[in-house]
């Protein structure tokens, strides 16, 4: 009896035990160009987002933005549209430049790639296609929990001449999911810098990849410098469907804060 | 002389007149001299402020990008640009090298942008003169990782001395990096200068912006005579462009507010920017502006007063007299003659008004200076010191000496042109 209950507890952990078992390189690997690839669409993308940012002293903001994207032409444009004295600001990518356009003003900004986007504790990879297998090498730390859920723990490291915001970045993906969780951002100090969390991803069909294409329902963020300092991200609408052919233009974005 | 003698008689005779016109002038003359003497004041402070805590009297500073769209603060190769300096400068005085940072500081109580200074306290000659440190040492800056901030910016991020904060910047190649500090010294504030601006070790600064040991921030040139800065700009400007150095058109802003225009250029590498101390310190230039406006609208205003006053009582002056006129122009006075005279008179009058106010403007800002006084902090963003500091000059007060007078002798042409038209027989009938 005691042997038969042996067994049967050991036929239980079992999944548990495979679940903790170390990744090789090679899975790694791939574990990390599947979390991209889930993200890929390849095509264009638009998004309808609301970002809420949480300041010390200062009242909460809540930002309504429009994402497009091109995947295929690395092209990326965020477009606020509410509230009124934001409507019509935003951001487009053009050539690896990342250029920012204030309708009050009517100027174009260069920005730096790595920066925050309208203040927020969010960047512009927060909204861009996942490239995480181009710019880091990923090891294994092991099997754990999040929660309750069965999670792979990951530490990237910036490949040698890749220029990144953060050159270590800690990611929890889900076991059976394969959706990430949180990540964890450091700086060149070793300093954890942000901290964000990933509760609800959600699918869409894509056409032109002929699969499905994931995106985080809710992103939030939390500044581990400035503790106080959090922004949500929430993605209500995707739409893959083809966008203008001249949309990423400069003139694109200045005729719509017009 | 005669008409300057009878008009000083004239001045005696009506003493309890003199001396209300006298004092209203000299109450005006002194104001003048010590909003001048504040203004001077202000520009000495600035100069000397400004050129030890943020600029040179040139700067060679620059800005080096990796990538189009990122650019920092910083010059690479500073030892060879010191052989430059030295062998093309014979007017310089001395020369210290700064390193440059824009960061967010950050403790348990806040936050707030800061400017970064990275220095070698050893090698500064003026700047420990500049700043009164209030708590801690400035020697802290010798040990890497300490930090020096001024009052206000201590109070806004709720620390004292020994306490721990963490500065945050991007490094040249975009990298988020962070830096814990320890505050070594907190300083008495300086005006504007000290708002932003916080020291730490030039070591400090390479380790956050992980620089090499031959880069900075910026060569800052101290010259024996201040008066050099243009020369030596375009002088340096020529020759660092003959050595084969990239130069950036003329730009005169602070380096901070350079960072949207560079980032908007298409180059990449390193180009060099020569600035003057001037150009270091424009965004603080309205405060003089401010206070030269000041000087103006209120001498203005005074003078409008006084110049009525004047008028009004030379009107009363020349009725009292006109008898007194037409009997003299009955005794052959011409009519330039009588102008003159009393023409004279409003001269002597503004003269001697604005001697005794300039005495008084002397006495009062000596004192002033003397007491040390201590002005709120919004003064002092104002001013750009902590105390009231008034500079009389030589050439201020023969401006406002000459001016005053100069002012009160046009505003009496009217009445002195008044009595000169008085007709002889008409003059002399008349009953006062």
């Amino acid at each position: 009896m005691i042997h038969r209950t042996l067994v049967a507890a050991a036929l239980a952990l079992l999944p548990a035990l495979a679940a903790a078992a170390p990744l090789s390189p090679e899975e790694v690997k791939n574990l990390v160009a599947a979390l991209d690839d889930r993200q890929r669409n390849g095509g264009d993308y638009r998004a309808l987002m609301y970002l809420e940012q949480k300041e010390k002293d200062k009242s909460d903001v809540v930002r309504e933005a429009m994402v497009y994207r091109r995947d295929g032409d690395d092209k990326l444009m965020i477009l606020f549209t509410k509230p009124k004295g934001e409507a019509g600001k935003g951001y487009l990518r053009m050539d690896k430049n990342l250029w920012s356009y204030d309708p009050g003003t009517g100027k174009w900004e260069r920005r730096t790639e790595r920066e925050r986007i309208a203040g927020t504790d969010s960047r512009r990879q927060d909204f861009d296609e996942s490239r995480l297998a181009d710019e880091y090498d990923a090891t294994y730390d092991g099997g754990s929990t999040l929660g309750k859920f069965k999670v792979h723990a990951l530490t990237l490291k910036a490949k040698e001449g890749v220029d990144v915001a953060y050159p270590v970045v800690k990611l929890w993906v889900d076991q059976e999911s394969g959706n990430i969780l949180k990540r964890q951002e450091f700086a060149l100090s070793g300093r954890l810098m942000r901290t964000a969390y990933y509760p609800r991803w959600k699918k869409v069909f894509s056409e032109t990849k002929k699969a499905d294409v994931w995106f985080p329902e809710e992103m939030r963020f939390f500044d581990e410098v400035e503790k106080a300092n959090s922004t949500v991200i929430l993605t209500k609408t995707v739409d893959l469907r083809p966008l203008e052919a001249n949309q990423f233009t400069k003139a694109w974005v200045e005729s719509k804060s017009r | 002389m005669q008409t300057w003698l009878i008009a000083w008689r004239n001045l005696l005779q009506h003493g309890k007149r003199t001396l209300l016109l006298g004092s209203a002038i000299a109450g005006v003359a002194m104001l003048l001299l010590l909003l001048l003497g504040l203004s001077n004041g202000t520009r000495e402070t600035m100069l000397r402020s400004a050129t030890t805590l943020s600029t040179g009297h040139v700067n060679i500073g620059g800005f080096y990008k990796a990538t189009a769209g990122q650019s920092a603060p910083v010059v690479t190769k500073y030892k060879e640009l010191l052989e430059h300096v030295r062998k093309n400068v014979p007017e310089l005085d001395f020369v210290v090298t700064r390193g440059r940072g824009w960061a967010k500081a950050v403790s348990a109580g806040g936050s707030q942008q800061v400017g970064l200074a990275g220095v070698d306290i050893d090698a500064e000659r003026d700047l420990r003169k500049v700043l009164v440190v209030t708590s801690g040492s400035v020697d802290a800056l010798r040990t890497p990782g300490m930090v020096l901030m001024f009052e206000e910016q201590a109070k806004k991020l709720e620390v004292k001395v020994g306490d721990l904060i963490t500065v945050s910047a991007p490094t040249v190649r975009g990298i988020n990096n962070t830096l814990d500090l320890t505050v070594g010294a907190i300083a008495q504030d300086v005006g504007l200068l000290s708002k932003f601006n916080v020291f730490i070790p030039a070591q400090s600064l390479r380790q956050l912006y992980r620089l090499n040991e031959d880069a900075t921030g910026a060569v800052q040139l101290y010259l024996k005579d201040v008066k050099d800065v243009s020369k030596v700009q375009e002088r340096l400007r020529l020759t660092l462009a003959e050595a084969g150095y990239g130069v950036m058109d003329n730009d005169p802003r602070a380096f901070f507010q350079k960072f949207e225009v560079v980032n908007r250029e298409d180059w990449t590498g390193q180009k060099l920017d020569l600035t003057t101390w001037e150009d270091e310190i424009s965004f603080t230039k309205w405060t003089l502006t401010a206070l030269d406006a000041l000087t103006f609208i209120l001498t203005l205003a005074l003078l409008v007063v006084v110049g009525i006053g004047i008028m009004n009582t030379m009107a009363i002056a020349i009725r009292e007299r006109t008898r007194e006129i037409g009997t003299l122009r009955a005794m052959g006075m011409q009519r330039g003659q009588v102008l003159r005279m009393f023409l004279a008179e409003a001269v002597l009058l503004g003269l001697c008004g604005a001697v005794a106010g300039a005495v008084a403007g002397l006495l009062l800002s000596a004192t002033l200076n003397a007491l040390n006084i201590h002005v709120p902090l919004a003064v002092q963003l104002f001013l750009m010191s902590d105390t009231l500091h008034l500079a009389i000059h030589g050439g201020a007060i023969a401006f406002t000496v000459a001016f005053i007078t100069g002012c009160i002798s046009v505003i009496s042409l009217v009445p002195s042109w008044w009595a000169a038209r008085l007709n002889p027989v008409t003059a002399m009938q008349h009953v006062g």
